[in-house]
């Protein structure tokens, strides 16, 4: 197919649909070289769940009528994406990564995959998870009905997860862009191990009607992307109101890059301890480096101390009571059984016997951790900390193991408990591919405060603007 | 048996990464599940020794 290079698997949004609409190539050529490479290059990194090449080219055809009719539908036409498998698609397979439901399908479609189907965005498959989302708490990345998700960077080690799949697919260059979830940590994780740049964003900014709900107060989707400004066009697509999501914040989002406040007047709250004591030691100096990169901004960084909760307690007796009563039929029908990962089963089970009043305790301390990083965000605009500490684990590795955990614990707790903190205050995160240990990515995430996105979003392109790290590619691909 | 000061450091190491190092996953399902209802029971543990102000809510809202 002339005109279909190797740049254009991983070109931005905006570099992509700039092709199209000047006929580069039809919208139909870009749907069957990024369906042809998912299909063919996926599996290699246990990254997909369901190829569609079919329904790809149908979509891509409207598109080609819609753009020679100049019928404009924003900077997503014609974009080949893919969803996690726990995103519904009518009359398809939607196996929420778990063998006992492997044969499932709806009959409606999810609201994030209707909403970029009305923008023209071009469905090529959907890409592997972890079980159930990992909710029961996994040992082996290996806990996934197809496989341990492979690192496009070396398959000996983990893509992260639990959104695999749309992180490796990403990094891969084998779709544009992909939709995943995160209930603690399942978004920035995979994108911090695989380098790839993503969004959570705040707790119900995006519908998840049509998601599998692992825990209905925490679970949000978000978009992996080749850049912060192409996940900023993506959640402008996907965020919005939706009566049929209990959980949905009845607010939209516009991205106004053009709006964004200056840097020079931010303040960015870090502890120290996080890119030295706690940070592995062969990632320090990449860490180090992108510090000053973000203070070139011109923006302050201001040492900060995070509120002390028991955040793990707190979000894992949310979840634990949640998923118990979300996934009640699969344990009391012993299907739980059929699950790849005996802790992943072993904690569903247990689920069941987390008392309500351990529950209702955890829902009230949420309550005082929203309100202490309402307070904390007075001092600081947002809060920026690594999106994992080292890079990506080797695929055999269990991931209970405190193996990257300093010898003597640093004395600053730091912002080690970041994830379950900003989960638990449905904070929205921005993770950024900031360099490299051992060949492998690193990231930092940002966080702010709910709806914040614009702000860490307008970071992240700045910090962008002055590094390469997201441009990089995987050896090989 | 009298240990070299070479023999004694290395004893001494590798106490000290036993220590560090988790035991390793429980092997048979039942000790799978014991060692998750561990955790269920710590959690708790772990909130119970959380003070929190008689008038806090749980932080979610019914409405009519």
């Amino acid at each position: 197919m002339a005109g279909i290079g190797n740049d254009l698997f991983f070109a931005t949004i905006p570099e992509l649909n700039a092709r199209l609409k000047s006929k580069e190539f039809s919208a139909q050529e870009l749907a069957r070289a990024f369906a042809g490479r998912l299909e063919q290059l996926g599996p290699g990194y246990n990254a997909l769940a369901l190829p569609l090449p079919q329904q790809a080219i149908r979509q891509a055809r409207e598109v080609d009528q819609d753009i020679k009719r100049e019928r404009l539908r924003g900077p997503l036409q014609g974009i080949p994406y893919g969803v996690k498998d726990l995103l519904s698609l009518a009359g398809q397979p939607t196996t929420w990564g778990a063998k006992p439901y492997a044969g499932q399908v709806f009959d409606y479609n999810a609201t994030v995959i209707d909403k970029l189907a009305g923008v023209g965005a071009v469905l090529a498959g959907k890409l592997s998870m972890v079980e159930l989302a990992g909710g029961g708490g996994y040992r082996y990345a290996s806990a996934s009905l197809t496989g341990p998700g492979l690192n496009p960077w070396d398959r000996t080690r983990w893509s992260g997860g639990s959104s695999s799949g749309p992180a490796a697919a990403v990094a891969a260059g084998l779709v544009t862009f992909a939709i995943g979830s995160e209930t603690s940590g399942s978004i920035v994780t995979p994108a911090s191990y695989c380098g790839v740049t993503a969004l959570r964003p705040t707790y119900g900014l995006v519908s998840r009607y049509g998601a599998m709900a692992l825990s209905w107060t925490l679970d949000k989707l978000g978009p992996f992307a080749r850049s912060a400004e192409d996940c900023g066009l993506i959640l402008q697509v996907i965020a919005g109101s939706d009566a049929k999501d209990p959980g949905s914040a009845g607010k939209s989002f516009y991205y106004t890059p053009q709006y964004a406040r200056p840097l020079k007047d931010l303040r960015m709250g870090y502890a120290p301890a996080d890119f030295t004591e706690w940070a592995e030691p062969a990632a320090r100096p990449a860490f180090q480096a992108a510090l000053a990169v973000l203070q070139q901004t011109g923006m302050r960084l201001v040492e900060t101390k995070m509120p002390p909760f028991p955040y793990g307690a707190v979000l894992s007796t949310i979840l634990a009571a949640e998923q118990a009563s979300v996934f009640e039929p699969l344990i009391a029908s012993g299907k739980v059984d059929e699950l790849a990962d005996a802790a992943q089963i072993a904690g569903l089970k247990a689920s069941l016997e987390v008392p309500a009043k351990d529950y209702l305790k955890a829902m009230r301390v949420r309550r005082l951790i929203q309100e202490a990083f309402s307070t904390l965000f007075q001092e600081v605009d947002v809060l920026l900390a690594p999106g994992r500490p080292g890079p990506a684990t080797s695929i055999d590795q269990p991931l209970d193991r405190a193996g990257t955990a300093p010898a003597t614990a640093p004395q600053d707790p730091g912002f080690r408990s970041i994830v379950p903190a900003g989960n638990l205050a449905g904070l929205p995160a921005l993770v950024l591919p900031c360099g490299f240990a051992e060949n492998l990515p690193l990231a930092l995430q940002v966080v702010g405060v709910p709806f914040s996105e614009n702000l860490l979003l307008a970071v992240g392109k700045e910090f962008q603007a002055r590094t390469d790290w997201h441009k990089r590619r995987p050896p090989g691909v | 048996m009298k240990l070299t000061r070479r023999q004694l450091a290395t004893a001494l190491t590798s106490a000290a990464a036993l220590a560090q190092t988790p035991s390793g996953p429980p092997a048979a399902p039942g000790e799978e599940l014991k060692a998750a209802r561990d955790r269920v029971a710590a959690n708790g543990a772990a909130l119970a020794k959380q003070e929190v102000p008689v008038a806090t809510e749980p932080a979610f809202q019914f409405k009519a």
